[in-house]
């Protein structure tokens, strides 16, 4: 579940600092904005395209990449859309949708990032409508994720990173998995929730190029699409969310909301390699941080984060270790968060897949 | 016999006159704190000025290196704008520049943007220059009713509150206000993009900007230009540094002065310290202090003095700076379109100025006193005798001391040729006044005296009383006279101006409407059936920016049959009359006519040739006139329409000038036929503007323009003003025994106060006679010399009375006010003044 960042567009409308207010819009409720309600099952293509009546959306893609060395890379593209008021969109300059896009990539010389923002109404970002165009398409100025035909994959993924050009090929024949009740992702025992989909199953191929270096690269890819007007309760300061690629074909989506009074609320998906997914409730997990390293998150600043886990899911009888690949992944973007690539290992220390971990409400 | 640790005694016995003279002390702090208050205010405006140019490349806090702009002026498509973001030009940012009129006729500048798309960083607090910026105030910003972002200073003069919606003279109404700027925003009304489509009904973009670009983008985004799209350089901050050059050195010219004036009140108050500390010199010499170890003393007393003083003055400097910040801003922006950040700040280099200025001018108002006083104490004969004698040739000394510098001022005037030397005259005419002005009292003393009847007792005692005080008052009365005579010169600088730039405006503004704006390029005007009823004459002018001796030039080509071509405003021209010289210029090909800024400051004369470098290359073209171009910083050739057109192909539209028919009464006026027509050609109320309010904006930016130099006058005066309050109550005080004295004799209080009043009027009056022709001599080289040297324009003098009349009321006021001060003090302070009548007796 990336109820990340995007949630922070809203936060433009709040005095800034505390990390704990920067959250405060996903909490309580969200007048006049569409609701999540159990019951209403993801439909497709429809719910791959934007829907401008919830408060926040978006499309969050992360990658785990090898180049030809074998070297482990990272890459992350997410596209945010958020509503500023309730009222249907009038589009053109008044339009009162805001788009923002982060992008990351993770490589053995280190982590870099980017952020943009654009207004809605006027073309410069936005999600196409599938049907009238041909295609899918997100893109924010030149940034783009555009589908060869009526699904989003086959496509192609271009954006650029600090002067490095990622070009890349995304594939999929799988089946989508959707979270909670068909799609319906509960947040706390209060009711808070959102609609949440994903495609754990994509094989990402392309090159990231740097002036006249090219590396080639390729991995597996993890799409997710959630949206939503207020999927927080207000003693939740923040969540940990981990998506695994497993080496035996499985995939695991699991999160943590983090709770004032330590009762925190998790959630889960075990997707197996046929492609059907068990959810697992939160008296099925068991996610406990084993190690805090600190790291830079600016000049002056230094926070601690949760950087090596061990997952359990007893009623599987599973268990890994999970740790940052690098600690130095902190998305030092308006609203900062820890967003990176992470190895997988099981009790014997054994490697066992990889995957990405976000940390969020810490700082 | 001295004990060890004398120099701390010593050091003490020189410092203790000034806690027992408390309003000594106080005039001296008082002198370096206006002296170097206002030096460091313009300091600190000038470099935080020189500063804002090294920034003026950006705008709105984002880098503009240069201008995607349309060729025909029909200014820039959405959608070019999107597919350049789409291809990856994220330094590409839109933006909409709108002129409105407030229901009051004054005239509103609109900038537009989506700070969204600003290159940087979206929520950069350094950008914003005013107030906090919330993150709801950004999003207000860009959601209907949206948000206009009003300057401080435009808010006060429209007189806009936080949420009010300024009313337009179309009954339209801007955005509810927030007061607060962006940095580079300068007097403009900052709106979003979308509340700007709201207001003009126009949606394509004035121009976009582009952000720092390397040459490879730069390749690429020219190649994605349409025909009519041409990429500008903004070359802003080099040619604003080049332009505003003469205008900083005006002021620290100014700041200077002020400097001096504040330097005579020290000078003044160092001078009764002196008189005081005679028996203290004498006594620690006597006591057998050696020179030396006094002149550490002194030196070190100076050195206090300076950091008390710089410090004072830097505080006073920066409260100023910060007040004249507005109108420094106002004259920038009328003269050079130069926008200034709102926030000063001090730098070391200015402290450091700051201090080495005062030390500098302790040592000399000071310390070189007081040494003097040191060598003389032990021998000199303490009479009244040795006292005249060595005043009266201290007003010798300073004679021929002033006739050097007129001396020096007449070579120099020969051969002057920037306005730095320029200056440097006026310091020197203004200097030698000053110091022949004891000379010129002691005159009026005489002829005073010899006009008296022999029998006239109080006259004689009043001349004779004037004597003695006339040491006292000198240094005052140079303060005055500089202030004076400064204060007039300036003022009739700015009225000349006034007078010619308005005359001018007359002439130069004939047309009854003047149609701009994107459309003017298409504006399709009435054929022959229907301008009978409205129309008289119209003239379309095309131009193109370019640069000419390295400096931003315009050429324009103009209708040389169209009314205002006819009676053009010519300074200089060849031939018999102006109109030769026209009809020259209409007739025959490769002619030319240029500003005055042309033959002033690049020294081109009439006749010669001029070399312009037209799109088929360099071409010359024959100057038979020089017109009167007030305010324009840059150079201008006026020709024909035609030969622009053919010549210059990047040239386009710069507005259209109508003339209407007189109103041939019922029905409608010929304004509004005519604004009906330029309605029905999807023209808006803000693309034209009538003679009226383009008179009533162009004497708005003239008073701007001079805004920083009417409050440095102003300030001057008022560092006269207390120089002499300073001067004269310091005498008053000093001579308190002497008057209760009188009054134990039995003098009236009425009596007393003529006494005390006349010297001080005879002084004042004789200064402020004086300051009359100098001002004007001032004011003369000022227009004819300096301004032409600086600016590049010439305008005939203008003499009036007037202000010289209003200064001297304004000097006789602070008389009185002191005169009354005096009389309380005497009043409160008598029976003390009797007590040490006793001791003195």
């Amino acid at each position: 579940m990336k109820i990340s960042i995007a949630t922070l567009l809203v936060l433009l409308s709040l005095p800034t600092s505390p990390a704990q207010n920067d959250y405060q819009v996903l909490r309580g409720e969200a007048q006049g904005f569409a609701r999540v309600i159990p019951g209403i099952p993801v439909e497709f293509p429809r719910d791959h395209m934007a829907h401008p009546s919830f408060r926040i959306e978006w499309w969050y893609i992360t990658a785990n990449l090898l180049d030809d060395s074998g070297n482990p890379w990272g890459l992350q593209w997410t596209l945010f859309r958020n509503s500023l008021d309730p009222q249907a969109d009038s589009g053109g300059w008044q339009s009162n949708q805001l788009w923002m896009a982060h992008a990351a990539i993770s490589s053995p010389e280190g982590h870099r990032f980017e952020q943009r923002f654009a207004r809605g109404g006027i073309g410069q970002a936005g999600v196409s409508d599938i049907a009238a165009d041909g295609n899918f398409s997100a893109w924010l100025d030149d940034w783009q994720w555009r589908s060869d035909g009526l699904q989003l994959f086959p496509s192609n993924l271009v954006f650029s990173v600090a002067g490095q050009q990622v070009d890349m090929r995304l594939e999929s024949s799988s089946l989508w998995v959707t979270h909670g009740d068909r799609g319906y992702s509960q947040k706390s025992v209060q009711g808070q929730a959102s609609y949440y989909y994903s495609q754990p199953n994509i094989q990402i191929s392309g090159t990231i190029r740097t002036g006249n270096k090219t590396v080639s690269l390729s991995g597996s890819a993890w799409l997710d699409r959630e949206w939503s007007s207020a999927p927080l309760a207000q003693n939740q300061p923040g969540w940990d969310w981990f998506a695994l690629h497993l080496d035996d074909g499985n995939k695991l989506m699991l999160y943590r909301l983090r709770e004032n009074n330590g009762d925190h609320w998790l959630s889960g998906s075990w997707i197996s390699k046929d492609g059907s997914k068990q959810h697992l409730r939160r008296d099925e997990i068991e996610l406990i941080p084993i190690h805090t390293r600190e790291i830079k998150i600016g000049e002056k600043r230094a926070i601690k984060l949760p950087l090596e886990w061990t997952i359990k899911l007893p009623g599987l009888d599973r268990q890994w270790n999970v740790k940052a690949l690098y600690d130095e992944q902190w998305m030092a973007t308006r609203f900062a968060y820890w967003e990176g690539v992470v190895l997988v290992e099981d009790a014997s220390g054994q490697s066992t897949g990889v995957g990405y971990m976000e940390l969020t409400g810490y700082d | 016999m001295l004990l060890r640790g004398s120099f701390y005694w010593v050091l003490k016995a020189l410092l203790s006159h000034y806690w027992r003279h408390p309003w000594q002390t106080l005039f001296l702090i008082v002198g370096l704190m206006t002296g170097v208050g206002l030096w460091s205010a313009v300091q600190i405006i000038n470099s935080h000025a020189e500063a804002s140019y090294q920034q003026a490349n950006s705008l709105l806090g984002a880098q503009a290196t240069y201008w995607v702009r349309s060729q025909s002026e029909q200014g820039v498509s959405q959608a070019k704008y999107i597919e350049l973001r789409r291809a990856g030009f994220r330094q590409v940012f839109p933006l909409i520049e709108i002129e409105v009129s407030t229901s009051q006729g004054d005239p509103i500048s609109i900038i537009a943007t989506d700070l969204f798309a600003l290159p940087g960083e979206l929520l950069d607090q350094d950008a914003i220059d005013v107030g906090t910026n919330s993150a709801s105030d950004w999003l207000d910003f860009i959601k209907p009713p949206y948000r206009a972002w009003v300057p401080v200073a435009l808010a006060k003069e429209l007189g806009l509150q936080r949420g009010d919606s300024l009313l337009l003279r179309d009954g339209r109404k801007l955005p509810p206000a927030l007061i607060q700027s962006r940095s580079q925003q300068g007097r403009r009304v900052l709106m979003d993009i979308g509340a700007a489509f709201e207001l003009s009904d126009i949606h394509r973009f004035s121009y976009l900007a582009v952000g720092k670009i390397s040459p490879a983008q730069l390749r690429k985004l020219q190649s994605l230009l349409s025909d009519d799209l041409v990429l500008v350089e903004n070359q802003q901050h080099l040619d604003l540094a080049q332009l505003t050059r003469s205008l900083h050195t005006h002021l620290t010219a100014m700041s200077l002065l002020s400097f001096a004036v504040g330097l005579f009140i020290v000078f003044n108050a160092v001078r009764f310290s002196l008189w005081y500390r005679r028996e203290t010199f004498l006594n620690l010499r006597l006591m057998g202090v050696e020179v030396p170890k006094l002149v550490v003393a002194i030196l070190l007393e100076t050195l206090i003095w300076s950091f008390i003083g710089t410090g004072l003055g830097l505080l006073m400097g920066m409260q100023l700076g910060q007040l004249l910040l507005p109108a420094l801003s106002a004259s920038l922006h009328s003269l050079y379109d130069a926008t200034l950040a709102g926030i000063i700040e001090l730098q070391f280099d200015t402290l450091f100025k700051a201090w080495l200025i005062t030390l500098f001018g302790l040592s000399w108002a000071l310390a070189w006193p007081l040494y003097q006083q040191l060598k003389t104490s032990v021998f000199s004969a303490n009479s009244t005798v040795a006292v005249e004698d060595s005043e009266s040739g201290a007003r010798r000394n300073l004679a021929v001391g002033a006739l050097l510098l007129l001396i020096c001022a007449a070579v120099l005037y020969r051969r002057m040729d920037s306005t730095t030397e320029g200056f440097i005259l006026l310091a020197l005419v203004l200097f030698a006044a000053a110091w022949l002005l004891p000379a010129l009292l002691a005159l009026g003393l005489r002829l005073c005296s010899s006009f008296l009847p022999e029998k006239s007792l109080l006259g004689r005692w009043l001349v004779s009383d004037a004597w003695s005080q006339l040491p006292a008052f000198r240094t005052a009365m140079m303060a005055l006279l500089l202030a004076m005579t400064a204060n007039l010169g300036v003022g009739t600088l700015i009225d000349s101006f006034r007078g010619a730039f308005i005359g001018w405006l007359e002439v130069r503004q004939s047309a009854d409407l003047y149609v701009r704006g994107l459309e003017t390029g298409r504006l399709q005007l009435p054929g022959s059936k229907i301008s009978q009823t409205w129309l008289a004459d119209s003239h379309a002018r095309i131009g193109v920016s370019t640069r000419w001796r390295d400096r931003p030039t315009l050429i324009r080509g103009a209708d040389t049959r169209a009314p205002d071509s006819l009676s053009f405003p010519l300074a200089q021209w060849l031939g018999e009359s102006p109109g030769d010289a026209l009809a020259t210029w209409r007739n025959e090909p490769g002619v030319v006519l240029a500003n005055e800024q042309v033959h002033y400051l690049a020294g081109i004369k009439i006749g010669e040739s001029v070399r312009l470098e037209t799109d088929e290359g360099l071409q010359n073209y024959r100057l038979v006139g020089f017109f009167y171009d007030y305010g324009n910083p840059y150079f201008q050739f006026y020709l024909p329409y035609a030969e622009v057109e053919k010549r210059w192909k990047q040239s386009y539209s710069r507005g259209i000038a109508l003339w209407l028919k007189p109103d041939s009464g019922g029905g409608k006026s010929s304004l509004q036929l005519a604004e009906d027509h330029l309605r029905k050609q999807g023209l808006q109320a803000g693309d034209w503007i009538s003679q009226a309010e383009v008179r009533k904006l162009s004497v708005n930016i003239f008073d701007r323009t001079f805004a920083i130099t009417s409050a440095m006058n102003a300030l001057t005066l008022i560092v006269a003003g207390i120089a002499l309050l300073a001067s004269l109550l310091a005498i008053l005080q000093e001579r308190l025994p002497q008057f209760a004295q009188w009054r134990a004799l039995g003098v009236r209080q009425g009596e007393q106060l003529l006494i005390i009043a006349c010297p001080v009027l005879i002084f004042v009056s004789i200064v402020w006679i004086l300051a009359i022709p100098l001002g004007a001599l001032l004011s003369w080289i000022l227009i004819h010399k300096l301004n032409i040297i600086s600016f590049g324009w010439s305008m005939p003098m203008q003499w009036e009375m007037a202000p010289a009349w209003q200064l001297g009321l304004l000097v006789l006021a602070v008389v009185f006010i002191t005169l009354l001060l005096a009389m309380l003090r005497l009043r409160h302070g008598l029976a003390e003044a009797l007590a040490q009548l006793g001791i003195i007796t």
